[in-house]
């Protein structure tokens, strides 16, 4: 550590290297700690988490009660022992919460003044945090399974949803039309999202075991869809073949930088693609366990240098390395199934949800004390109090 | 200087890559003290109960350096029984075998795909599992089906394939089309392929390559692959030591080497591989 700084103080290394570096260790050094916890709210299994980007602040989560709550995961108290406390409620008391069970819920991602959440009641209600009040509500033919709003969507405010219909549907948040669909799927869509790197991509996984990836502005269908196969037509049986899964495609996410899209399927595995070209990359990460019938949904760490993916992966979340595909752990912890998780990028941070209504909190463990400060440690602990008092021996054995 | 710039541009970090960068980097700064390989030292992959990739027996990948895909083969090619089908078929080993050796299975993976297009090695696809690919010596392979095909009257058009599609096309399984107008054959060299046993029928108009005579190796593979899991299944808590399974007595099921079944089914990830003071321990895995 102490060379990282200094090749970094004479400028040897560039400065992200240590940060990087970092920030590895400490995903490495995942662990449940007693100091930090989420207050339980729910009062059913939760569905899904979203932190907001703009200053990491605040989570919010979906439970299958259709309540929403937000926690304020800062810790301003000074003390190591901290319970992220809720800070509102979308209760089942109040007018406008969701019927159903809520599936996916995300903040505005440029701020906090505004998020939406869709649900298994058929809509997707956009919320003002200030009031809790729906601000607009869309109806829906199917279930919705999942909606997701460009991150870095400058040009557009389009919000895509994946429902029960095999037809993609694109909500405008500036008009409140909905009239933009996309059509190409045959089954349903389980898990929709903008490209992190230009605002008009988008991928879609659905039901019929294809994945694809569109650009919005083109009115044609898909650009192309990811082939497990890579276009090789001889090494399955002909039903697989142009698939991205041997089954339904139930998770996708992107990479940070938008250059990779990982895909889980209820065929117990996890693929890594090109985003560009959609070549499958061939990590072989193993037998990812995935039984779920609705999304997954598993999240990438940000500023590690080897990346790590997170995947809910029956009662526990396995930790995987991104390129390589070994495994690098498991974080158990919940006492029923794993939902959902989200990676807190300036901290570190997994949280994790499920069906035991609890929120976990995954933080990195410190670093304990140096070989050569030991001894000083040592010596230091064994000085200072650590010793009960009632146990101190006041005999001593001078003769004065 | 290089070091520095040669980790800025690689997008792909293999940890053992970074540890030798860092270790030259910084062995002059710390002798005494290792602290910049903690950096990268995964914590959690010490061998402690939670480990589920077992310590591999025949070459630590970790210790050694990329792992050698060709020397494992042959040790698996070892396990498999030649006297039960009287020599008859060539010595076939599971890919997902190799994974039961070797912690990388991307790299596994890449190795096998080199061998293949070298034309060494060759892949099958055996019909139960999406998979399950069966991995041949394509020298064993040629022996194997000339020595079966002698004297019969299809011996020529098997030797045509063998020679004309094998060494250059490294496919699974060929279309019709391919057939006819890639490699020139006709409908009728075609039926006797799929006499011969060389080629399966997949759906109409194309075939899986196979290996002839194999149905009674897949059958004793899956029959026995059934046995000794449930040999794990009855034991207690579900789970048994590696070491005390090979002891056991097979029962009439199970025809082929029960080192070959365990590693086919550590491979394939039907037990989890957990390491304990007392060696491997096989845990049957609930799914």
């Amino acid at each position: 550590m102490l060379s990282f700084i200094t090749a970094r103080q004479i400028g040897l290394d560039p400065p992200v290297r240590l940060r990087r570096a970092e920030s590895a260790r400490r995903v490495l050094s995942l662990e449940l700690n007693h100091d930090r916890e989420v207050e339980r709210i729910h009062g059913n299994g939760i569905n899904t988490i979203d932190i907001e980007v703009i200053e990491g602040r605040y989570m919010l989560s979906g439970g299958s009660d259709g309540v929403i709550v937000i926690y304020d995961l800062e810790n301003n108290s000074r003390k190591l022992q901290y319970t992220c406390r809720a800070v509102c409620t979308v209760g089942r008391s109040s007018r406008h919460v969701h019927r159903f069970s809520v599936e996916t819920v995300q903040w505005y991602p440029h701020d906090t003044g505004m998020f939406v959440s869709s649900s298994f009641d058929k809509t997707m209600k956009v919320w003002d945090t200030e009031t809790l009040k729906p601000a607009e509500v869309f109806q829906f033919e199917g279930n919705v399974y999942c909606h997701h709003m460009s991150p870095i969507a400058r040009k557009h405010s389009l919000i895509a949803v994946g429902t029960k219909d095999p037809k993609v549907q694109l909500c405008d948040l500036k008009s409140g039309s909905r009239i933009h669909i996309l059509q190409g799927h045959r089954g349903e869509v389980l898990s929709v999202r903008w490209s992190p790197r230009y605002e008009h991509i988008l991928a879609t996984a659905s039901a019929d075991s294809r994945v694809r990836v569109w650009d919005v502005r083109r009115a044609s269908g898909s650009l192309f869809t990811l082939d497990q196969q890579n276009g090789d037509q001889s090494k399955t049986s002909t039903e697989t073949v142009n698939t991205a899964h041997d089954g339904r495609v139930n998770g996708l996410c992107f990479t940070h930088d938008g250059l990779y899209l990982l895909t889980t399927g209820t065929d117990d595995r996890m693929r890594l693609w090109n985003s560009s070209t959609g070549e499958n990359t061939l990590v072989n990460y193993g037998k990812v366990v995935n039984e779920s019938r609705k999304g997954v949904k598993l999240t990438v760490s940000q500023g590690c240098s080897p990346e790590f993916v997170f995947v809910p992966c029956g009662s526990s979340v396995m930790v995987y390395a991104l390129h390589t595909g070994e495994m690098i752990t498991t974080l158990r912890g919940h006492y029923n199934n794993v939902d959902c998780c989200e990676f807190h990028p300036d901290y570190q941070e997994l949280y994790s949800g499920g069906k035991d209504c609890n929120i976990l909190a995954w933080v990195p463990v410190l670093r304990g004390p140096d070989t050569e400060d030991e001894e000083t440690a040592k010596v230091k602990a064994g000085a200072s109090a650590a010793v009960n008092p009632a146990f101190e021996d006041a005999w001593s054995s001078d003769e004065d | 200087m290089n070091v520095a710039l040669a980790w800025w541009l690689t997008p792909v970090n293999l940890p053992q890559f970074s540890l030798l960068l860092l270790l030259n980097f910084s062995s002059d700064m710390n002798r005494k003290r290792s602290l910049i390989p903690d950096a990268f030292r995964v914590k959690k992959r010490r061998f402690g109960a939670d480990n589920i990739n077992g310590h591999p027996e025949h070459g630590d990948t970790q210790a050694d350096g990329p792992p050698d895909v060709k020397a494992t083969l042959q040790y698996l090619m070892t396990l498999f029984p030649r006297k039960l089908f009287n020599d008859s078929l060539p010595q076939i080993v599971f890919k997902h075998q190799l994974y039961s050796l070797h912690s990388d299975k991307t790299l596994v993976d890449k190795q096998v795909n080199e061998l293949r297009d070298k034309g060494e090695l060759l892949m099958f696809q055996l019909g139960f599992g999406s998979d399950a690919f069966g991995l041949v010596f394509s020298e064993d392979y040629r022996t194997k089906v000339l020595a079966m095909e002698d004297g019969r009257s299809t011996l020529g058009t098997v030797e045509k394939f063998l020679d004309k599609v094998l060494p250059g096309c490294s496919d699974l399984s060929f279309s019709k089309d391919k057939m006819l107008k890639h490699f020139l054959f006709t409908d009728s060299e075609i039926t006797q392929l799929v006499k011969s046993g060389v080629l399966t029928v997949r759906d109409a108009g194309s075939w899986w390559l196979s290996i002839p005579n194999s149905g009674r190796f897949t059958k004793y593979f899956i029959q026995g692959r059934k046995a000794v899991l449930g040999m794990v299944k009855k034991s207690k808590y579900n789970e048994i030591l590696k070491n005390d399974l090979q002891e056991r007595r097979t029962t009439s099921h199970v025809k082929l080497d029960i080192k070959y079944h365990i590693h086919d089914i550590i491979g394939a990830e039907l037990v989890e591989c957990i390491q304990t003071t007392s060696g491997t321990l096989l845990r049957f895995v609930d799914t």
